[in-house]
């Protein structure tokens, strides 16, 4: 396969499927909490059990999360006219014909949505190490408390989107996250300025 | 089951603290020890092994250098309980059918939310972690027992019944408003106050932590409506525009 390029590292793969797995765990663990599901008692035992799922997968999710900024911080905060570009045609998501500016490594909707994953995730891991730590500290639980369920419903809203536009609404992305190759001439269509700063 | 409820009259109570005892006898309560701070009242605050306590005000009025007010302080099984709304564990909190907040030890998780719910500082937790506080003595309550404070209590400062018929009974003894008949859904402890609440430790107007209000109205919906809401919102972009092909990118 001479004409793939790579475009994500074993690392950041990996990285990735840990921080999905963590949230996946944190989000129904959470919804157990949220609304009582005893149903899950069937997978946890009870809630005792869960609470420590969620607290310690909460510790895999920071650190992950912490690892993804080598990977995604620095391209999601360049953004240019181009990204700008980009999100008043929507991505081309609304159109079949629409050209969109060349775009980066990523494209200015994956920049937002990797910020928002960090600010969100930053907020949801901190509240959530108070609310653990820091228990019967009344201010502090019920600030925390408050970041914690706001950060969680900007997540639960951007997660499926995430997972919409990686598999089913673009054909070929997800196995960037399994391979991490692309064919050439399919990143070229969709990150140009990145497939040419790589001299291809 | 008409719900149930104890009004206090601080103006009766004579502060012998019958109460703290009788509680901790019926509930097998250990004592603690505690250092002489100069006051009579003791322990200086509810503890994972002090249910209820008398509270110790001293405040002179106008007319009286010497003016001791004696507060009883413990859960105030409110209807809409800050305590059962933020709590994550299902059962672990619960209203009994006479309108107490009961609590099992087996299904608390030990997070200590209620202690930031709760208006009144209550919930305590024992040395597993594991909350504690007034049930109302649900256990003699629902055998039709005198809750054992109110048992106790020579002077008829704590006295229990319907809530309805107490209230109105205490009414017409001649108390102007009594504490707690609406805040919080109607508590299940009310004051017979004679004096602005404050004189006696307690808040005017106590609430639920608005921010705990703004989750259980907005956030909590939210994060139901919202995850459904985003894979709708897919599922119609697929079903509208579909996959983006590759000879459509450019």
């Amino acid at each position: 396969m001479a004409n793939m390029v790579k475009k994500a590292s074993v690392f950041e793969i990996l990285n990735h499927w840990i921080t999905a797995v963590s949230f996946i765990i944190l989000a129904v663990t959470g919804y157990g909490f949220l609304f009582h599901l005893e149903q899950l008692n069937s997978i946890f035992g009870n809630f005792n059990v869960m609470k420590d799922w969620h607290n310690w997968s909460g510790v895999v999710f920071t650190v992950s999360l912490f690892f993804t900024i080598f990977n995604y911080l620095p391209v999601s905060l360049s953004f240019g006219s181009d990204d700008i570009g980009w999100i008043f045609k929507a991505g081309g998501y609304f159109s079949k014909r629409a050209a969109v500016p060349p775009q980066d490594r990523l494209n200015a909707g994956q920049k937002l949505f990797y910020l928002l994953l960090l600010i969100a995730g930053i907020a949801i891991s901190a509240s959530g190490f108070v609310i653990w730590l820091m228990p019967g500290v009344r201010k502090w639980v019920l600030l925390s408390h408050l970041a914690h369920n706001i950060s969680f419903d900007l997540l639960i809203i951007a997660v499926p989107l995430h997972i919409y536009l990686a598999t089913l609404a673009n054909p070929g992305t997800f196995r960037i996250m399994v391979y991490g190759t692309v064919p050439i001439e399919w990143a070229k269509k969709r990150h140009a300025k990145w497939v040419q700063k790589m001299g291809f | 089951m008409s719900r149930k409820a104890l009004v206090i009259s601080p103006e009766l109570c004579i502060g012998c603290r019958g109460c703290q005892t009788a509680c901790k006898s019926w509930n097998q309560l250990p004592a603690t020890k505690t250092a002489n701070k100069g006051t009579t009242e003791n322990p200086p605050d509810l503890t994972p092994n002090l249910y209820n306590k008398i509270r110790y005000v001293e405040i002179p009025s106008e007319t009286n250098p010497v003016r001791w007010l004696f507060v009883s302080q413990r859960c105030m099984h409110c209807d809409d309980a800050g305590c059962m709304k933020i709590c994550p564990a299902p059962g672990a909190l619960f209203k009994t059918k006479e309108g107490a907040v009961g609590f099992d030890k087996e299904k608390c998780i030990g997070c200590k939310l209620c202690v930031a719910g709760c208006p009144f500082n209550v919930p305590r937790y024992d040395e597993k972690d594991k909350i504690t506080k007034c049930h109302l003595c649900s256990d003699r309550i629902s055998q039709e027992l005198t809750p054992a404070c109110a048992k106790a209590c020579p002077t008829g400062a704590i006295s229990y019944g319907d809530r309805d018929s107490l209230m109105g009974k205490t009414k017409i003894a001649g108390s102007r408003k009594l504490y707690g008949e609406t805040d919080l859904g109607g508590l299940g402890v009310l004051y017979a106050f004679k004096d602005a609440p404050k004189v006696y430790g307690m808040e005017e107007s106590p609430a639920i932590p608005e921010s705990i209000v703004f989750w259980h109205k907005v956030l909590k919906p939210l994060a139901y409506w919202g995850i459904g809401g985003a894979v709708a919102a897919s599922l119609v972009h697929y079903a509208v525009f579909g996959p983006k092909k590759d000879e459509e990118v450019n």
